[in-house]
């Protein structure tokens, strides 16, 4: 829209120049402008920062609690104590080496399916970090066992892995062998089913 | 929290007061190492696998097979299931797998043909569940838990088997005698007249 | 050329920025909420169909009847909120937004200064008084008559200063217009600027009205943009994103899913999935905590097993919480299929979907399921006196009437009859043949893109059954014109959608669906997320054709009396880039009855020349049994990631060799 009626150019430069005073601020403004805002926008990220950071460390691990690790620890402090078996300790090292195998075993098997999850959007951007989180978590795990063997038995850990391999699958098995039970009592139930002492249906 | 007790004498561990089901898998498996561990002299020991439990282990199987080939299955069952037991107990967890799942999958496979003879369906679906669950997806698995899922009344999941059975060998001719007898089945299940 | 710029003095341009600004957010809104308000409606209720009306008709009537005062209350609610209000939001906006342009309007008109400046505008057929198509000769006469008019020779002495120069000007103007008509140069300057004396300054103003800028409230506004920009903008923001973020695409809680997922990625496969292992689940889940923040996830399990037991154990009494929860179980369930075809679990798959009817139906996973989802039944007197083992329809439909009663324990006539309409009106699906089609491939070739396209009947439990030879073949064709080529899909667009199903105890109305899920048999892992179809004519349950009756069904079958049902899946990956055949396993589930589903085995025999498209039947030469032996291990479950030797050859070495190995094997 155009104002044929409007006041020249030229008479807002000269009623600009009366004003001096507005001219003087007029310098400074924009740098104060500036400075604030980037002042602010620096504030702003520090904090959003420090808040991803908090949550990033609260966040739960992707598998169930780490009985073993939790073991081992809980034994090595009791062992401050009172005297525990050298073997034991070993045991607990064992298993704790062979669930950190297990878990990374399982890490791998989840990426592509966390990687497809979480692209069609299946999944939030806090499981994502949280399955990031774990892979890394898994590794310190996976070397901190493997320093902890060196230390119980100089020249071990070579062999340490390998054997916590054999366990970590020998474990898996031995729980699947143990669940028939279990298992046998849940179709049992689900399909209404009626076994007599030797296992036999009763029709 | 659950506290943990140490027991000098045995070596083993346990929970004070009720342990969830994670924590008490865990201590079952520190106490077999334990175990194992303590048997074990060679402080660099390996998977190698021990000779004595492998033959032991095979003695009472092959027992079990005798008194099998004698009719004799009740027995058979017994020194079958006896035989899997050992593997589990006697052998150190750290034995190697390879050895270790073969084994028992050649147990398990007589067994489950003897549960079969004995009229245990329930107990011989749970074993061939676990020989598929290691992997042992074959045409013969497939037969008897079709077998043994019509003979449990699960109609659905028996034809649902026998068809995955029949992927892996479409000729199959015992799978396909089943697989008639299921839809056969089925049709009066469903009363489709 | 002169410019400047200027706050808006006269008032004259910020009502037009206003009414812009007001009308890009206006007329999208309006246009959104009248589709909202009468399309979408008149589409909901239509079916287009009679027959599907009328299945609709028989299962509202009886569905209506055995619908709990609590429930109806429930429903009226709920339906109330989910229609919209006149008071809603959208609608208040709607009704300010437009007060506002109309203030604007009449401010613009009662604004002298526009008025003026609109006025202002040259426009020489105006002063002339001739219209734009007038000739030469008109205009010359028109002129002339107002020259002699307005000529200031010509005028009065009386006249006043004021008036004398009005009319002196007016002079000028009809001059210039009568010259931008006729002399060349004037003409080309009037074209060109629109003005005849040439160029005329040009200003650029703010749309701010003066008083904003004014000495006393410039602070203030400074203020408030500083404002805007720091506080409200970021807030609003974050706020938009927070939301966005915190609920996935399927729909569910991104803390749900967070969890769903967890519980997937623990478990066991030593354990067996049951329904109450995913009502375990689903009562964890973020949106119950949201709602009822007081309360625990053992306390809407138990809710949820209260609602599918049909038992009122719980402590909460008030049956509104319950219903909620039980709603709210709808999303959550597929979000939870989802994922678990996310990763690849075939059985939690099923669980879930098992559990679904489980909820809709209230009605729990005994063997009985399919009778108990029946109203009126006797549950006692069922159990009891069942002589022969009745666990379907199907079988029920086998005896008389009378004797259904009597197994039933319904001894009403009218009840009977309610409860036997239910059982003749559940969809049961009977498959007829199944392929891969590739549009414009004769057969499926290396490569290619198939989908899966299921032809089955649509049928009652009471009808005789059809064997599916019995449809001849050219009933089973797709059509081959080039629309459908184009979108083989478009087919289940043309279905109209599935009635109101019978679950007078699920809180809300809701429609049946049918979950397609796709698993390789190599494996029996699922390999895409499930598609959910929910358009079908379910027109042959008016049929009665009842078994009972029919006896011979050569004479009294025709097939062209019925409809034959199509689904299209679309494969999630294309086709094996060798020739040679894979097997998949199709399951097709309805989410709110008990009824016979779909599960059956497909074989896609990947060609590279012509050769037959016959898919169905299962037929080549034996192949090496064993050899699967070794194909498929540790991804068979999380912990058991038992191997063939080849993985433990190289045991003593480094780990990362063994987790290749172990990556090959998947």
């Amino acid at each position: 829209m155009s104002f044929n009626d409007s006041s020249s150019g030229n008479s807002t430069f000269f009623e600009a120049e009366e004003h001096v005073e507005t001219k003087i601020v007029s310098v400074y403004t924009p740098i104060i402008y500036g400075a604030l805002l980037i002042i602010y926008l620096m504030i702003f990220a520090s904090q959003y920062r420090k808040r991803r950071i908090k949550k990033m460390a609260e966040l739960p691990s992707i598998f169930d609690e780490n009985e073993a690790r939790k073991l081992y620890f809980e034994v090595k402090q009791m062992s401050e104590e009172q005297t525990v078996h050298e073997k034991v300790i070993k045991a607990l090292l064992l298993n704790r080496g062979a669930e950190a195998i297990r878990r990374s075993f399982k890490l791998k098997e989840l990426e592509p399916q966390i990687n497809m999850l979480y692209k069609s959007g299946s999944i939030g951007e806090d499981y994502w970090q949280r399955y990031q989180n774990e892979v890394k978590l898994a590794e310190v795990e996976f070397k901190e066992t493997m320093m902890e063997a060196e230390n119980l038995q100089q020249g071990w850990a070579q062999l340490f892995v390998a054997l916590c391999k054999e366990i970590c699958f020998n474990q898996a098995l031995t729980r699947r062998y143990n669940s028939i039970f279990k298992r046998k009592e849940v179709c049992i139930k689900e399909w209404q089913l009626k076994i007599d002492g030797n296992g036999r249906l009763i029709q | 929290m659950t506290e943990i007790s140490y027991d000098t004498n045995s070596k083993k561990l346990s929970s004070v007061g009720e342990p969830t089901e994670g924590l008490e898998i865990a201590l079952g498996q520190v106490n077999t190492l334990t175990t194992a561990l303590i048997s074990e002299t060679n402080p660099n020991f390996t998977p190698q696998p021990h000779e004595d439990v492998s033959k032991l282990i095979k003695n009472l199987f092959d027992s079990g097979l005798k008194n099998a080939q004698q009719n004799k299955f009740p027995e058979a069952l017994k020194n079958v299931s006896l035989a899997i037991e050992m593997a589990q107990r006697k052998r150190a967890p750290w034995e190697a797998f390879a050895i270790q799942l073969k084994e028992l999958q050649f147990m398990l496979r007589h067994k489950i043909d003897i549960l079969l003879v004995l009229g245990r369906y329930l107990e011989a679906l749970q074993d061939l569940d676990m020989l598929m669950n290691t992997g042992l997806i074959q045409p013969e698995v497939l037969i008897r838990k079709t077998d043994a899922l019509l003979k449990l009344g699960q109609l659905d999941q028996a034809r649902i088997e026998c068809e995955r059975g029949l992927t892996l060998q479409p000729q199959n001719a015992k799978l396909k005698a089943l697989l008639m007898e299921c839809t056969r089945k089925l049709a009066d299940f469903n009363g489709e007249i | 050329m002169p410019q400047s710029y200027e706050y808006d003095e006269g008032s004259e341009t910020w009502p037009f920025f206003v009414l812009t600004m007001l009308f890009v957010v206006l007329v999208p809104l309006s246009i959104s909420q009248i589709y909202r308000l009468f399309l979408d409606r008149s589409n909901a209720t239509e079916y287009g169909d009679p027959e599907q009306e009328k299945v609709q008709k028989i299962l509202e009537e009886v569905n209506d009847e055995f619908v709990t005062e609590d429930v109806r209350v429930f429903r009226q609610a709920y339906e109330k909120s989910a229609r919209s209000n006149i008071w809603s939001k959208r609608n208040i906006v709607l009704i300010v937004g437009w007060a506002l342009v109309a203030f604007l309007i009449q401010r613009i008109r009662e604004n002298d200064a526009i008025v003026a400046s609109a006025t202002g505008l040259f426009d020489p057929y105006a002063l002339l008084g001739v219209s734009p198509s007038a000739t030469d000769r008109d205009i010359k006469s028109a002129y002339r008559k107002l020259s002699v008019k307005f000529h200031p020779d010509k005028l009065s002495k009386d006249l006043g200063g004021e008036e004398r120069a009005r009319i002196e000007e007016m002079y000028v103007q009809i001059s210039k217009a009568y010259e931008a008509l006729t002399d060349e140069i004037t003409k080309a300057n009037y074209l060109t600027y629109g003005h005849p004396d040439g160029p005329q300054t040009v200003s650029h103003g703010i749309a701010l009205p003066s008083f904003l800028v004014d000495r006393v409230a410039s602070p203030v506004v400074i203020l408030i943009y500083a404002v805007m920009l720091s506080i409200v903008l970021p807030y609003f923001v974050t706020k938009w994103w927070s939301r966005t973020n915190s609920f996935t695409k399927k729909g569910i809680h991104v803390k749900t899913a967070s969890h769903f997922v967890d519980r997937l990625a623990n478990f066991k496969p030593s354990e067996i999935v049951t329904v109450d292992l995913i009502v375990n689940w689903l009562s964890n889940a973020e949106e119950f905590k949201i709602i009822f923040p007081n309360l625990t996830a053992a306390d809407f399990e138990e809710l949820i097993h209260d609602h599918i037991d049909r038992t009122n154990n719980s402590r909460l009494k008030d049956p509104k919480v319950r219903f909620r929860i039980v709603s709210k179980c709808h999303s959550l369930l597929h979000g939870l299929l989802d994922l678990a075809c996310g990763v690849r679990n075939t059985e939690i798959a099923n669980a879930t979907l098992e559990t679904f009817k489980c909820i809709v139906q209230a009605v729990p996973h005994t063997p009985y399921r399919q009778i108990l989802q029946l109203p009126n039944v006797n549950k006692e007197k069922f159990l009891e006196g069942s002589v022969d083992e009745i666990y379907t329809l199907g079988k029920l439909f086998t005896y008389e009437d009378k004797e259904i009663g009597k197994i039933l324990g319904i001894d009403d006539e009218h009840k009977l009859k309610k409860t036997l309409t239910v059982a003749s009106h559940i969809p049961h699906l009977k498959l007829i043949k199944a392929d891969f089609l590739v549009p414009g491939e004769p057969q499926v070739t290396p490569s290619s893109t198939p989908h899966i396209s299921v032809k089955f009947l649509v049928r009652s439990a009471k009808q005789k059954i059809i064997p599916p030879e019995k449809f001849p073949e050219s009933m089973l064709e797709e059509p081959q014109d080039f629309e459908f080529q184009k979108d083989p899909f478009s087919i289940l667009e043309s279905q109209p959608p599935m009635p109101y199903s019978y679950a007078p105890f699920f809180p809300t109305k809701r429609r049946n669906a049918l979950c397609c899920l796709v698993a390789l048999q190599k494996d029996g892992k699922l390999i895409q997320t499930p598609v959910v179809i929910d358009k079908l004519s379910l027109q042959n349950l008016n049929k009665d054709f009842d078994k009972r009756q029919v006896k011979d069904l050569d004479e009294n079958f025709k097939p062209e009396e019925w409809s034959i049902g199509t689904i299209k899946i679309p494969l999630g990956q294309p086709a094996p880039a060798e020739t040679g055949d894979a097997f998949f396993r199709v399951i097709i589930k309805s989410t709110d009855y008990f009824t016979s589903d779909l599960d059956f085995t497909m074989t896609m025999q990947v060609r590279e020349t012509p050769a037959q498209t016959e898919e169905k039947i299962i037929e080549y030469d034996e192949e090496d049994g064993t050899e699967d032996e070794s194909s498929d291990d540790s991804d068979n479950d999380d912990d058991e990631e038992e191997d063939e030797d080849s993985d433990y050859t190289d045991i003593d070495t480094d780990t990362e060799v063994e987790e290749d190995a172990v990556d090959e094997t998947k």
